[in-house]
């Protein structure tokens, strides 16, 4: 999923960037009020959890593999403010530190995975756990990475090193993940589950406001 | 960081991390047997786009490798740095954030 450099045109890669840019920006403001003693951990155990997690490429026979993005999971997790930071932390260190995506495309790769993600994996799982939690976590974490997926087909079918062909980068795309999203979709319910029975207090994407409540105590 | 230390999901949440970073090189062995291709490569060789990628920079621990290195040791010391850095990033970022 991650884009390299080369892959898009610059005025594609510009207008990821002020996407991925605005959401992270309102993200950041909307955060300041949900961040407390146990929240501001939270936010650093679920990023680098996410971290680790997507270096576990599961092997599928066949010559492909995938891995857990997760970006659904924060969400869920943490709400769509820290959830866009916690993803913007991960794809931002892949990128500066292991060369996991370019520099240019930074912002295209944030606006798929710290941006669309978390955001379409959020809403999904809002609209559809009063149904059944466990499948609304698999829901959010299957659909999300597949819109992701259309993102990024979309942006490099525009661009010119793709020759434009939005008619094949978006089938390949949007087929790959929404079957590797099958494992996405598994992984972000069976960890929801155990965090969701274990400590349901933390599931900030649990709370019936539309806005988590500032933290209270101390 | 006393409260993080001494708080149970933490604590129990730093030892999922340890398992995490200990099984990324296995993972890392097991994906490399069957071969390793995303759509997006696949949509790049259908249109032709597979060489324009051009990495503008590697970064100090290019592809969660250390340089000099074998694969094993090169993945399990990137897994353990990035989760690190990560964590202390996103501590760091919401410490500041808040008020």
């Amino acid at each position: 999923m991650h884009i390299p450099d080369g892959f898009l045109d610059p005025w594609v890669a510009g207008l990821f960037w002020l996407g991925a840019g605005v959401a992270i920006g309102v993200a950041g403001r909307r955060a300041r009020d949900e961040l407390g003693d146990e929240r501001t951990p939270l936010l650093g155990v679920v990023a680098a959890g996410i971290f680790a997690a997507q270096m576990l490429n599961w092997p599928i026979p066949g010559g492909t593999s995938a891995h857990f993005v997760g970006g659904a999971f924060a969400g869920i997790l943490l709400g769509p403010s820290l959830g866009i930071l916690a993803m913007t932390a991960v794809v931002t260190i892949q990128a500066l530190v292991f060369g996991d995506g370019g520099i240019v495309a930074l912002g295209g790769n944030l606006f798929a995975m710290a941006v669309v993600d978390v955001l379409v994996g959020y809403a999904l799982f809002r609209a559809f756990r009063r149904v059944h939690e466990t499948g609304a976590a698999f829901a959010a974490g299957w659909g999300a990475i597949t819109v992701s997926a259309l993102a990024v087909g979309v942006g490099v079918g525009l661009s010119s090193a793709f020759a434009y062909e939005l008619r094949v980068t978006v089938p390949i795309m949007v087929g790959g993940h929404a079957l590797l999203g099958t494992i996405e979709g598994a992984i972000t319910a069976a960890v929801y589950g155990y965090v969701a029975n274990a400590r349901p207090d933390l599931v900030l994407g649990r709370i019936d406001d539309d806005s988590v409540p500032p933290e209270v105590g101390l | 960081m006393n409260v993080l230390v001494s708080d149970s999901w933490v604590r129990r949440a730093l030892l999922v991390l340890l398992v995490l970073v200990v099984l990324a090189p296995v993972f890392g062995w097991a994906s490399g047997a069957v071969g390793y291709a995303e759509p997006l490569e696949n949509a790049a060789h259908e249109t032709g786009a597979a060489d324009a990628a051009t990495p503008s920079t590697p970064g100090p621990l290019p592809d969660y490798s250390v340089p000099g290195l074998g694969a094993p040791f090169g993945t399990l010391v990137s897994a353990a740095v990035g989760t690190g850095l990560t964590l202390a990033v996103a501590l760091g970022a919401g410490r500041l954030l808040e008020r």
